[in-house]
């Protein structure tokens, strides 16, 4: 079930009976219908442990369960949302940046030290994003929210993408990600060019970008 | 010469085959291609340029965008409006100046007292010769046209830039009931006289003057 982008800071979402969706807690601005909120204690899916998972790694946005039959507009505050399909794909995003997504999408929580070895916890660290994201599979919708409006990247084989680890959103696709840093003595003495850190994305896909270097 | 266009109203995307673009330092959000980055020094003017911006507190921090390819600037979620100069010179507030063209000669001048009730010092940004500059603005700027027979009062918070041949005066309407806290809020405005256009965003800074 789609989302509805009513304007570029808030999304409809269709509930019907027997389906349910996912978003941040207290994300929801209005509702018509039957439509029933829970504060979601095992943090989206994946099971308890998932959950303890998540919590240690500090990717823990409290969720909530919507189900029922009727509309839902979401918002929050006032920042940019982007509606992404992953259609069949795997979406990489923070889970501080989820609105809301589809149940029927299947929800994991990545380490990213995995990816790079020690230059993934350094990423992590240096960009402070955690060591941990949230990936979404499968097909449905998921809306990402960002600050200001959101350019989207495609990533070839023959065009890697680097982006500023403050403007990064979200990417898809068979992606590797690599922390590239650029520092210098110049850089050490204060006398860089402010883009010491760039996020490089290889492989095939697309990477989100945001029109901010601030986090949300 | 490098080719700017706006991605939506918020990002602004250069393509670069070899040339060199001056930006907002930090002001990158993604590039494709190779990119290199490097910090100018008081914006391009040797020793000289970076003393009297120290003085005068209009510090632009610059770097250098050399490349192939393509580069993507934002700023705070800002708005972008790209400005084509043949040869004039565009005024500008130092904070709203997001990329210029490397062909483009920036500098400074004196704008008496409305840089002091604006907070921004007493000097604004020049950029000035033949090529583009984008500029940020809170809202989507407007442009306003300034003839001899339309002069134009600007709200100091929510001036960007100019260009033209034009002359500013600073205005005041402080008086008595401004002071006994009966102020109307447009205590200051920026008189432009002449021939030329006015960016203007539809937001306004805080600013000295504002709260009389």
């Amino acid at each position: 079930m789609p989302f509805r982008a009513i304007n570029s800071k808030i999304v409809e979402a269709r509930v019907t009976p027997g389906q349910r969706l996912f978003s941040r807690r207290g994300a929801m601005i209005a509702y018509t219908g039957e439509v029933l909120f829970t504060p979601d204690l095992h943090g989206g899916q994946g099971g308890l442990g998932s959950m303890i998972g998540r919590r240690l790694a500090g990717e823990a946005a409290p969720l909530m369960t919507v189900e029922g039959n009727g509309t839902v507009l979401f918002g929050h505050g006032g920042h940019h949302v982007e509606v992404i399909e992953p259609a069949g794909d795997t979406l990489h995003v923070e889970a501080d940046r989820l609105l809301a997504f589809d149940g029927t999408l299947r929800q994991e929580t990545v380490f990213l030290g995995s990816q790079g070895g020690v230059m993934g916890v350094v990423r992590g660290q240096a960009t402070g994003q955690g060591l941990f994201t949230t990936t979404l599979t499968g097909h449905g919708s998921v809306a990402v929210l960002a600050h200001g409006g959101v350019i989207r990247l495609p990533i070839t084989p023959d065009g890697p993408v680097h982006v500023d680890p403050q403007a990064y959103v979200a990417h898809h696709g068979n992606v590797t990600n690599r922390l590239s840093a650029a520092l210098g003595w110049r850089d050490v003495v204060g006398r860089g060019s402010g883009e010491a850190f760039r996020l490089e994305l290889s492989g095939e896909g697309a990477v989100f970008v945001q029109a901010s270097e601030e986090k949300l | 010469m490098a080719r700017f266009r706006l991605q939506g109203s918020k990002v602004l995307a250069v393509d670069l085959a070899g040339d060199t673009v001056r930006a907002k330092n930090g002001s990158m959000v993604a590039y494709e291609g190779r990119m290199d980055f490097k910090k100018l020094t008081g914006g391009g003017e040797g020793l000289r340029g970076m003393v009297t911006r120290r003085l005068t507190g209009e510090q632009m921090e610059l770097m250098a965008v050399t490349g192939q390819g393509t580069c993507y600037f934002a700023d705070r979620a800002s708005d972008i409006a790209l400005v084509t100069l043949g040869g004039e010179k565009l005024h500008v507030e130092s904070e709203s100046l997001l990329c210029a063209d490397d062909s483009l000669r920036t500098g400074t001048t004196f704008t008496g007292l409305r840089g002091a009730a604006q907070g921004n010092g007493l000097f604004t940004t020049t950029v000035e010769g033949t090529g583009t500059a984008a500029l940020t603005s809170d809202g989507p700027a407007v442009v306003l046209r300034v003839t001899p027979r339309y002069p134009l009062r600007v709200d100091p918070g929510a001036y960007v830039a100019h260009t033209g041949n034009l002359r500013q005066e600073f205005q005041t309407g402080v008086n008595f009931r401004t002071v006994m806290g009966e102020g109307s809020g447009e205590a200051f405005q920026i008189h432009f006289e002449g021939d030329g256009l006015v960016y203007v965003q539809p937001s306004e800074r805080n600013t000295i003057g504002g709260d009389l």
